[in-house]
């Protein structure tokens, strides 16, 4: 799979890799606000920091007017970050103002993205969220009382629905709506849900449900039901007369008394790995796992004691 | 630019001698080798004589045990899908948890049909531990089906021993390896100490030859079923015209692989020990994945801490190297490679890792090219990495500490 970036997407990649002239790449000591998102375990995330240029009286005419990030991601996210930092730089926005910002400006500033790559967009518009939100904490503004809701807490306390990302269903179901998201696969190229082991898909309270539970149910292809097990015919295999534990006893004893000692003295062991039926496997360690004649000291030694002491039709297999 | 080209698990450059050998099958002599005119007799010849040859380089095993498919993955289907069709009495496989997906997919398939299949576990360096495979096998296993090498990591698997051990436990049990990694590569002999396997997949285009064209060795009396069914081509064991040309292909291209084996291969570990030497000394927190385990001598799968593999990609390539990486920004899905996964790579590398794989065609140069550029690219996403302090080299603390609960590098 080759990359299909925009060439914006790619110049953004590269300058910020060879720390171009432009690049916002870095964190600003002691910000006004502070936002993160993702997590290195999910495979991208996101430090976002901007300084503002404080009104004298009224905080929440704040003016941004430097944003940096540093990335943890893909080609794309370390482009969708260069593009944000830009859009917020080159608009003079206040942090409420900034609000506005979507993913689907970032998008179209990279002039695009492959569809698998909106969730690069998404960090980073979630990023610059819980950036504002942080200015606000530290500005002393009441976002609630200015309307603005900004669910910080979903994450925390909703019911988890995808544990590969660690999402819960508020934030998904928040998600669906403000992104306009209708089937799984939009889910996952959004915001990741869904897109490791897909357990979360179908199953009840998943992707699916809360994707019903936004737009009401859509008509749904049969999906094919798993085959059930054939009974299974068990090749015959000779048995001892002993029980399975007796016979295991039996084996160690005769394999302690009569095959470790003679083993030990050239400074080698022997470990018993299983035993199924009259099957034995066993292996060499210490000094004789080395031995070309490994194989060989186990048919001889082994099977010979065990069939003399225990049953005759007793095979060993060296492990 | 020139490409320097070290992505040859992925795919391999044919080799000239091999399309000269190709040529005349893909003009003058394009009759079908099934048809009875004289002018036919030419193209049914030489497929006679690549098969010998293959066989001869297998181990002198019999011509009619090797089949010609279309690829490793059909070889690897046909292996699965044919002796479980053919064995319906025993309903259990064995396999491993780091296959190709050519092999991981079919035995996922497998449990959705309804037969009951243990994936071996490996551990941090990659090994299978035999005391597991012991343990899984059981009155109705069918099938056992492990890779000879891995293609992400290069990590070997004792296949032969587990073949003897699982015929010596009970001989009615089917032995299958996909051996697209090895064969050409590693010398195998399934009259010796592979005697014991029954199926063996492999493909032309990890060799030199062509993509298009497979090979699956089946000992005969394997109880197998056809996987495609058509005309008698295969003794009726893979419909399909035979890809003529292709197959003359693939037998030269093993002949070489034979040829050169005794000088390349210690070359071309000497350039991957290399690389991998170099790499590690210049790069702080990198990780060698599979080091600690048998490898094969031109893979080197590396993993960056707390960078993602893409971004290392995409610079390689705008420098003209050609490489690979298990991180989910490169696997179509979101998440990083199963193998490495299975592996337990701890999760502040698993996104940064990075495939070197080598061959004949590699060169001193294009090593020394990549020691030279590689640093570089690491650092500069390290740089953008809110895990990394960029001014003192190393992860930030708190990174740090994660580090430590990601399971930490096996060493
Ligand atoms: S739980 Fe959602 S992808 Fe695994």
């Amino acid at each position: 799979m080759t990359w299909n970036y925009s060439q914006k997407t790619t110049e953004l990649f590269m300058n910020a890799v060879r720390g171009g002239p432009g690049s916002h790449m870095g964190e600003i000591a002691d910000p006004d606000g502070l936002g993160e998102h993702g997590s290195i375990a999910c495979g991208d995330a996101l430090r976002f920091t901007f300084r503002v240029n404080r009104h004298p009286s009224d905080p929440r005419l704040d003016v941004i007017t430097e944003a940096r990030y540093l990335t943890f991601g893909c080609t794309s996210a370390i482009a969708a970050s260069e593009a944000l930092c830009a859009i917020i730089e080159e608009g003079s926005y206040t942090p409420i103002g900034a609000l506005k910002i979507t993913n689907d400006d970032i998008v179209r500033y990279l002039d695009g993205l492959p569809q698998q790559k909106i969730h690069c967009s998404v960090m980073g518009a979630e990023a610059l969220e819980a950036a504002v939100f942080n200015w606000a904490q530290r500005r002393g503004v009441n976002l609630a009382e200015l309307g603005i809701d900004i669910q910080r807490d979903e994450q925390e306390e909703g019911r988890l629905v995808c544990t590969c990302f660690g999402l819960t269903e508020p934030y998904i179901l928040r998600k669906i709506r403000e992104l306009e998201l209708r089937t799984i696969p939009d889910i996952t190229n959004a915001i990741k849900a869904g897109g490791a082991c897909m357990s979360c898909h179908h199953t009840p309270g998943g992707l699916q449900d809360l994707l019903d539970q936004v737009w009401g149910k859509q008509p749904t292809m049969l999906r094919e039901l798993p085959v059930l097990p054939t009974a299974r015919v068990p090749a015959e295999r000779p048995r001892s007369e002993l029980s399975p534990y007796k016979f295991a006893k039996e084996v160690e004893r005769v394999i302690d008394q009569q095959v470790r000692p003679q083993l030990h003295k050239d400074g080698g062991d022997l470990e018993l790995v299983d035993i199924k039926d009259l099957i034995v496997y066993c292996r060499l360690v210490g000094a004789c796992s080395d031995c070309v004649a490994g194989g060989q000291t186990l048919k001889l030694l082994v099977e010979r004691a065990l069939k003399d002491e225990i049953d005759e039709r007793i095979r060993v297999v060296a492990v | 630019m020139d490409v320097i080209y070290l992505d040859n698990n992925a795919t391999t450059r044919v080799a000239p001698e091999v399309v000269d050998t190709m040529m005349p099958f893909l003009t003058s002599d394009y009759f079908n080798p099934s048809s009875m005119y004289d002018a036919a007799s030419g193209p049914a010849a030489a497929i006679k004589q690549a098969r010998r040859t293959i066989a001869r380089l297998l181990g002198k095993v019999r011509p009619d045990e090797v089949l010609f498919t279309s690829c490793a993955t059909e070889s690897n289907n046909t292996a699965i899908f044919g002796t479980v069709a053919a064995n319906s009495e025993r309903r259990h496989v064995i396999t491993s948890a780091v296959e190709h997906p050519a092999v991981y997919n079919v035995a996922k398939e497998l449990e959705r049909r309804g037969l009951e299949v243990d994936f071996l576990p490996v551990d941090r360096s990659g090994r299978l531990d035999m005391a597991d495979f012991v343990r899984a096998l059981r009155p109705d296993t069918l099938l056992v089906s492990v890779m000879h090498a891995n293609n992400e990591t290069g990590v070997l698997f004792p296949v032969e021993e587990m073949a003897r051990i699982a015929k010596e436990t009970d001989p009615g049990i089917i032995v299958h390896s996909d051996a697209t990694q090895t064969v050409g590569k590693l010398p195998i002999d399934l009259s010796g100490t592979s005697r014991h396997l029954d199926l063996l997949s492999f493909s032309g285009h990890k060799l030199h030859a062509p993509k298009g064209i497979g090979a699956l060795f089946m000992r005969r009396g394997t109880r197998c079923r056809p996987l495609l069914l058509g005309g008698h081509q295969e003794d009726g064991r893979r419909g399909g015209t035979e890809n003529v040309a292709f197959i003359v292909g693939l037998a030269r291209a093993m002949e070489l692989m034979a040829e050169r084996r005794d000088a390349d291969e210690p070359r071309i570990q000497a350039m991957r020990d290399r690389l991998e030497r170099e790499l590690v000394a210049r790069i702080p927190f990198l990780q060698v994945n599979g080091a600690g385990a048998p490898r094969l001598g031109n893979t080197l799968n590396v993993a960056c801490h707390f960078i993602e593999g893409e971004g290392i990609l995409y610079q390689l390539s705008s420098h003209g190297i050609c490489a690979s990486s298990g991180s989910a920004c490169t696997s179509g899905s979101l998440e990083p490679s199963h193998v490495l996964r299975a592996m337990k790579i701890p999760f502040t590398a698993i996104h940064g890792s990075v495939r070197f794989s080598l061959s004949h065609y590699s060169t001193d140069a294009e090593v020394d090219r990549v020691i030279e550029i590689f640093p570089s690219i690491v650092a500069n996403l390290r740089r953008l990495s809110p895990y990394w302090d960029a001014a003192a080299n190393r992860p930030r603390p708190e990174a740090m500490s994660m580090m430590d609960s990601a399971a930490a590098p096996h060493s």
